[in-house]
């Protein structure tokens, strides 16, 4: 058996001190094979980014380990090469600028012409020619995710760490990068592991869909394989049956999560405050005066916020 | 259309120059000029142009009303016009220096040239002069004589006054008497003397107060200047100190002229040479060599001479300036790199944040006097020392006659300047986003890359907008520096006024106020543009 290009093994990872630890991600088990795209999928809240953060090496993982071809993950570094939901984009540099800071440092031991010729290459590939000398804040959301793409695959990372790249953008620009990263991905295969809320957009893009259940203590669930032929067409995608089929699978089983995650926490929904309906036709409405039930119960304090849980794909049901 | 395109372009790149600068309120101007929507450009300028306009014309105008009606010890509050009279007056003080200066320095036929040219000026202005002095005459008789006329009804008035008021005392005391006489009579009570010795001495008083009125109305007449007689006494003694500028300029052209007097040295020396050659004893011998080596040293030191500048406003400005240059640069250098260690490390934060809050509040003054004490001891002999020496052989520097007191002044304002830079760069450095620190983690940029590519990059902002903090104060620190350690400048500007007491006085202070807050506005203005040509952000964190 091969090793695995990316292996999360029973990582556990909490924050805060003891007594008060959060677990934000438990007992986390995951293979990725070498060029495979893998998209993970899971609502707002559930640690996403945590888990992003976790396989970029940035964040630590408090037990178990993280391995890219079977040596352990310690720190980041640009064979990891992450695409950050915000872009960080240095602002005070241009277009080329940006790209070029990460060439110097990954490739130092090309000269000026090469470089040259290797930046402009990838600033050609994600469709930003003619804007090499603009600043990042002159840029459109989706032109700037396109710069921050260009930049991480100019690092010529083994493992591609897209994190939801594409929420931060409106819809059409949403599909066109999405093809647009389905293009280069195709052009140049390498392993890429996509953090997502969208349904459509990891049934259209991924291998392989894992859900992420909703935290705290989430873990990776249920796994999809995609088997549709690639290169799949989103306009003629839709009515395809297994398409459909493997959609509605997924959105069931990430609603199915959602409630049962909900019915575990049913003890720690707030008690809703006992109030009389108000009677319109009295005139003298007297201020409401605030009641012990208006109080969070003891024992709810532990739970963590109610988070706004939305699941993208979810409304065509 | 490229027509149409070309001028696109210059209107917006002069809008955004006007931007940039800050100054914003031009901007309706521009877009006025090419057109754009008149009907609110003309809304606009009238809104945030003229009513600022119109508010400070309307200050001046109270300014000159207010002004005359409040006496001081040291005369009136000068109006703005007054003000005005003092801005020229000092500009002409400024430009005779520099007269002075250029007539030390002539030589041969120019010098002869300028000669001629100033004696045909000094007939002229003594001629005027002299007629001015003439009218100025007349018209003080004439104001004399109107004084006269206007006391002459007082003073009789007053004197009446004071012989009814002898009489009438004279009057009463008889009567006191009698009254005495009465009371040792038994015909009147002690009681009716004492009411009425009371009622005399209210009498007194109401007299004196009378008295008083006339005598105060005479002083005020004494005291009285007509406004010609003020007009024609300014003319006269401009006139006169006009042709004084003049013969001094003559005395700089002929016996105090640079040239001659190397001249006369040289002569000596070589009629010296001439003596040594005639010399026949060792001492004669003797003597004669040591006067020809003497003038031969006086000859080269003179030619290297320069002309002794009385200090003028503009020269004060100049050296406020460069001393507030070297104390903010003294300042920033100090001040980034220890802000950048505190942002940079907590542990660095945590050891200067004592030292920070105990030294930022302490007063300019007290840091003088140390700097005075502590970096004095450096220069011993500050005539000979060769930071200084450099400093003034430098070319523009070196006429700002560098000395100690203006290092301590340097070194005050760069103490007190030094805080809001450090403060501000520590805050941009500690506050890098925390995304771009990810960037620099995964590219694993060193130490020495991740400050200059990362770290300082996204901190110039708030660093700079520190800086501009720092200026502001700096600027107002030196002021009080100068003045109080008399290192030649504004501040030394003032305080000399103060302490000199001559008419223009409170017009040159007020003056001086004027000059100091424009300088510190127009630094204040070039901060702001380094600080948005820095700014990655369009410049939203200045205001």
């Amino acid at each position: 058996m091969t090793t695995p290009a990316m292996e999360i093994d029973a990582v556990d990872i909490g924050f805060g001190p003891p007594g008060q630890r959060t677990e934000v991600l438990s007992d986390i088990n995951l293979k990725v094979e070498k060029n495979e795209f893998v998209a993970i999928i899971g609502f707002s809240g559930s640690g996403k980014s945590t888990l992003m953060n976790l396989l970029a090496g940035i964040q630590p993982a408090s037990s178990g380990e993280v391995r890219m071809n079977g040596t352990p993950v310690r720190e980041p570094g640009p064979e990891l090469g992450i695409l950050f939901q915000n872009y960080s984009l240095l602002p005070w540099l241009s277009v080329y600028g940006n790209i070029d800071l990460a060439v110097k440092q990954v490739f130092p031991a090309k000269t000026a012409a090469e470089r040259k010729d290797y930046i402009q290459r990838y600033i050609d590939m994600v469709s930003l020619s003619g804007s090499e000398w603009k600043k990042p804040s002159e840029l459109s959301g989706g032109m700037r995710q396109r710069l921050s793409l260009a930049r991480t695959l100019s690092m010529q990372p083994e493992v591609l760490l897209l994190d939801e790249p594409l929420s931060a953008l409106d819809a059409l620009t949403r599909a066109n990068l999405q093809d647009e990263i389905i293009r280069i991905w195709e052009e140049d295969r390498r392993t890429v592991i996509m953090i997502t809320n969208d349904v459509d957009e990891a049934v259209l893009m991924a291998d392989r869909i894992i859900a992420l259940t909703p935290g705290p203590k989430a873990t990776l669930g249920k796994s999809f394989p995609v088997t549709l032929d690639r290169p799949r067409d989103r306009t003629t995608l839709n009515f395809n049956p297994e398409f459909i089929a493997l959609r509605n699978e997924v959105t069931k089983y990430m609603i199915g999560i959602n409630e049962e995650a909900k019915k575990l926490r049913v003890s720690a929904d707030l008690p809703l405050p006992g109030l009389m309906p108000i009677d319109f036709n009295s005139h003298d409405r007297k201020p409401r005066v605030a009641q012990t039930s208006d109080l969070i119960a003891p024992g709810s304090q532990q739970v963590p916020e109610v988070e706004e849980r939305e699941l993208v794909g979810a409304a065509d049901e | 259309m490229s027509e149409q395109t070309r001028i696109e372009k210059i209107k917006y790149g002069l809008l955004k120059t006007i931007d940039v600068s800050g100054f914003k309120v031009f901007d309706p101007v521009v877009r006025l000029i090419f057109g754009e929507e008149p009907q609110k450009q003309v809304k606009d300028i009238t809104r945030f142009m003229l009513m600022p306009i119109v508010f400070v014309c309307c200050c001046l105008v109270a300014w000159n009303f207010i002004a005359p009606r409040h006496k001081t010890k040291s005369g009136e509050v000068p109006t703005p016009a007054q003000v005005w009279n003092a801005l020229t007056i000092n500009d002409t003080l400024y430009d005779r220096e520099n007269e002075k200066e250029s007539d030390f320095a002539l030589s041969d036929d120019q010098r002869e040239a300028k000669i001629e040219e100033v004696k045909t000026l000094i007939e002229t202005k003594e001629s005027e002069s002299t007629k001015l002095k003439e009218e100025l005459a007349t018209i003080e008789a004439s104001a004399k004589q109107k004084k006269a006329e206007a006391l002459a009804p007082l003073q009789a008035e007053y004197s009446e006054l004071k012989t009814t008021h002898k009489e009438a005392r004279a009057k009463r005391k008889i009567e006191a008497e009698s009254l005495a006489e009465a009371v040792t009579k038994k015909k009147a009570t002690t009681e009716e003397l004492l009411t009425f010795l009371r009622d005399s001495s209210r009498l007194k008083e109401d007299e004196k107060e009378k008295e008083q009125i006339i005598k105060d109305q005479i002083a005020e007449i004494n005291n009285e200047k007509p406004k010609s007689l003020q007009a024609a006494q300014m003319a006269s003694d401009s006139a006169a100190t006009e042709v004084q500028h003049l013969k001094k300029r003559l005395d700089y052209l002929s016996s105090g002229n640079r040239s001659l007097k190397v001249a006369k040295a040289k002569d000596s020396a070589s009629s010296a040479l001439t003596e040594l050659e005639s010399a026949k004893s060792p001492a004669e011998i003797l003597a004669a060599a040591n006067t020809v080596v003497k003038n031969e040293e006086r000859a080269s030191k003179i030619a290297k001479q320069e002309y002794p500048r009385a200090s003028t406003i503009w020269f004060q400005m100049w050296r406020s300036l460069f001393t507030v240059f070297i104390g903010f640069v003294l300042a920033a250098v100090v001040a980034i790199p220890i802000g950048i260690m505190c942002g940079l490390n907590r542990v660095a934060m945590a050891c200067l944040t004592p030292i920070i809050s105990i030294f930022k509040p302490v007063s300019p003054v007290v840091w003088l006097l140390i700097f005075q004490i502590v970096v004095g001891a450096f220069f011993p002999n500050p005539e000979t020392h060769p930071f200084f020496v450099f400093l003034n052989s430098l070319p523009i520097i070196g006429r700002l006659n560098a000395n100690p007191a203006l290092i301590f002044s340097a070194c005050t304002v760069a103490m007190c300047a030094l805080w809001p830079a450090l403060v501000n760069t520590a805050l941009g450095v500690s506050s890098v986003e925390k995304d771009h620190m990810n960037v620099a983690k995964v590219l694993r940029l060193g130490l020495w890359s991740r400050l200059t590519k990362i770290i300082i990059p996204s901190s110039l902002p708030l660093m700079f907008a520190g800086l501009r903090i720092s200026l502001g104060v700096g600027w107002m620190v030196l002021i009080a520096a100068e003045a109080l350690s008399s290192s030649e400048g504004l501040g030394k500007f003032v305080w000399d006024e103060y302490q000199n007491g001559s008419s223009l006085t409170f017009s040159n202070i007020l003056l001086a106020c004027f000059v100091i807050g424009i300088i510190g506005f127009i630094l204040d203005r070039i901060m702001i543009v380094l600080q948005r040509a820095v700014s990655f952000d369009d410049g939203a964190a200045t205001v």
